[in-house]
């Protein structure tokens, strides 16, 4: 029987070769997608929590989440064939004027791995371009990041304009090394996360209003 | 007391008479400043001044004129910033464009990288820097030595030292994954950009500059970027290589490491190779006072004012006040080099930059004509 524990710990190491085994072993032996997804959310939820208290760094995270993609593209079809969706969408990207996206990437890294659809809009994106996407996807969660001080007063503007946009309900989640709780409050956004390990509780507090 | 006394003398843990003081613009903030000290009678000379932060290229009218004490001159990887509205190619084969934003003050040019030249794996072995011995590299260097080297403190900067310029040449993520999965590619690529700026280092020690300024980002806002273990592999030995042959040309040259963010794991290592000087102290991740606290017996500091909220968003009392705060904590008994964080930007009110220089020169310059006192 396929070992699901080989595959927690071969996506929270990293090993994509071995992630990816652990997953075609589990599809032949005919587990349940949901179990398999299931040791896969765990693996990234444990690696968020180990960056959150600085045991591992970016290299680490960059490489278990790329273990996971690789891995979560074998259990695609078995979980679209099962209807086993996202339990919700976001849309992400950087604010108008910043192309920082590190911080971004792992946020977004960090959600799949919550098995939420992340839409990802890049960097320097207008305030119209997430309402877009988030209207297209029916995305429930909005995350906006910014590196400087000279671009993050734009995420006044992307609240400004998901609320004129009559999205009352989508809940807009910042971060970037400027911003502050105080400063999202300030705004009107819903939720603030400091590093991407905090950002799946906040996306799943925001989830569960 | 000469200008660069007054850093001698904060390098040697003693108090001055004022804080030495150091302060580097973006291009766009320069432009202001230089109309706002025209209009105080503090530079007479009108026309477009090249600024480039690091130092390559400026005449240091607006350093002069603040009455700052450290000049820097920058032989590197770094002196690629800044370098035009235009997108262009640096000698690394870095390609850049320039990335506009707003402030209330106007609209501003970050420069952004967009092509790597070590993108792929097979660009490697065949990849040839730029050659760190041309003498023009260092003709700002000798110029800056010569003319204000008598009565200021001159830094000889080669910051980007290994790490920056690496993840430049190989992309970011990249290279970050390439540590932990392929550390052969790695050391490759981080050996580039640190035999050119230890040969750089090395020049500009044997011309005498008073400090070597070093430094890679290896800190986020809340820890760092890569683990200590990492940094202990794959940079230190670097960094303690760098410090010894420098100061094995001259023995009293100072070494300053500059990293953003949080990195308090790793200063007891910069401290046991060698390390003189701490910068830029980013005070939202690093207490300046706790710092000077566990540290401030082996190492002093240079920055230390906010960037990420005072000086762009505060009132000018709370530049005041932040200012007095550092030289009652992490300047006291001297070892402090006082400033911002890093480049004044756009968003700068100018109420909050002279609330900052003259809180720190502990005198009121000037006043433009026609403006009334506070």
């Amino acid at each position: 029987m396929a070992d699901l524990e080989g595959l927690t710990t071969a996506i929270e190491m990293g090993d994509r070769a071995a992630a990816t085994r652990a997953t075609q072993q589990a599809i032949d032996d005919g587990r349940n997608p949901q179990a398999i997804l299931d040791a896969m959310t765990a693996a990234m939820n444990n690696v968020g929590g180990r960056f959150q208290r600085n045991e591992i760094f970016v290299p680490e995270m960059l490489i278990a989440a790329r273990a996971m993609k690789e891995a979560t593209a074998l259990l695609e079809p078995l979980l679209v064939a099962a209807d086993i969706r996202p339990e919700a969408t976001a849309v992400i990207g950087t604010v108008k004027g910043d192309l920082h996206d590190i911080g971004k990437n792992l946020v977004g890294m960090m959600w799949k791995g919550a098995n939420i659809e992340v839409i990802d809009l890049g960097t320097n994106v207008p305030p119209e371009r997430y309402v877009e996407a988030a209207r297209t996807h029916d995305a429930r969660i909005i995350g906006v990041s910014a590196l400087l001080t000279t671009t993050m007063t734009g995420m006044a503007d992307v609240v400004r304009a998901v609320r004129d946009a009559g999205m009352g309900d989508v809940r807009i989640i910042l971060g970037g090394a400027p911003v502050t709780a105080e400063f999202a409050r300030a705004i009107g956004a819903d939720g603030y996360a400091p590093d991407a390990g905090t950002a799946v509780e906040v996306v799943k507090a925001a989830l569960a209003r | 007391m000469r200008h660069r006394d007054r850093v001698i003398a904060a390098l040697s843990h003693e108090e001055p008479d004022r804080c030495p003081m150091q302060i580097s613009f973006t291009p766009e903030f320069a432009d202001r400043l230089r109309a706002d000290l025209e209009a105080r009678g503090l530079v007479t000379r009108s026309g477009p001044d090249s600024h480039n932060p690091h130092g390559g290229g400026n005449t240091y009218e607006l350093e002069l004129a603040l009455d700052e004490d450290l000049i820097l001159t920058s032989v590197g990887w770094a002196n690629s910033y800044y370098q035009g509205p235009e997108a262009y190619t640096d000698e690394w084969g870095v390609t850049w464009r320039a990335q506009p934003y707003e402030t209330p003050f106007g609209t501003g040019y970050y420069t952004e990288m967009v092509g790597r030249p070590l993108a792929s794996d097979a660009a490697i072995a065949s990849y040839r820097a730029p050659d760190p011995d041309r003498p023009e590299l260092y003709e700002e260097a000798g110029r800056v030595i010569r003319q204000l080297g008598g009565e200021y403190y001159i830094v000889g900067v080669t910051v980007t030292t290994i790490w920056e310029t690496a993840w430049a040449l190989r992309g970011y993520e990249q290279l970050m994954i390439d540590l932990v999965t392929e550390p052969d590619i790695a050391e490759a690529i981080l050996e580039i950009p640190f035999r050119y700026h230890l040969r750089a280092a090395e020049r500009l020690t044997a011309m005498g500059v008073d400090m070597i300024w070093t430094g890679d980002d290896v800190g986020m806002q809340t820890g760092m970027l890569i683990s200590p273990a990492l940094w202990r592999r794959h940079l230190k030995p670097r960094m303690a290589e760098l410090i010894a042959r420098v100061k094995a040309i001259n023995p009293a040259v100072k070494v300053a490491y500059h990293s953003d963010g949080m990195i308090w794991d790793v200063i007891p290592d910069l401290i046991e190779i060698g390390l003189d000087v701490l910068n830029p102290v980013q005070p939202a991740c690093m207490d300046p006072a706790e710092l000077k606290r566990r540290y401030g017996d082996h190492l002093c500091f240079w920055g230390s004012l906010d960037e990420q909220h005072t000086l762009p968003f505060g009132s000018p009392d709370d530049v005041r006040a932040e200012v007095r705060a550092r030289l009652r904590t992490i300047g006291r008994g001297g070892g402090l080099i006082l400033g911002p964080t890093h480049h004044v930007q756009l968003d700068t009110p100018m109420e909050n930059f002279w609330a900052m220089v003259e809180t720190i020169l502990g005198r009121r310059l000037p006043a433009a004509a026609g403006t009334p006192r506070r």
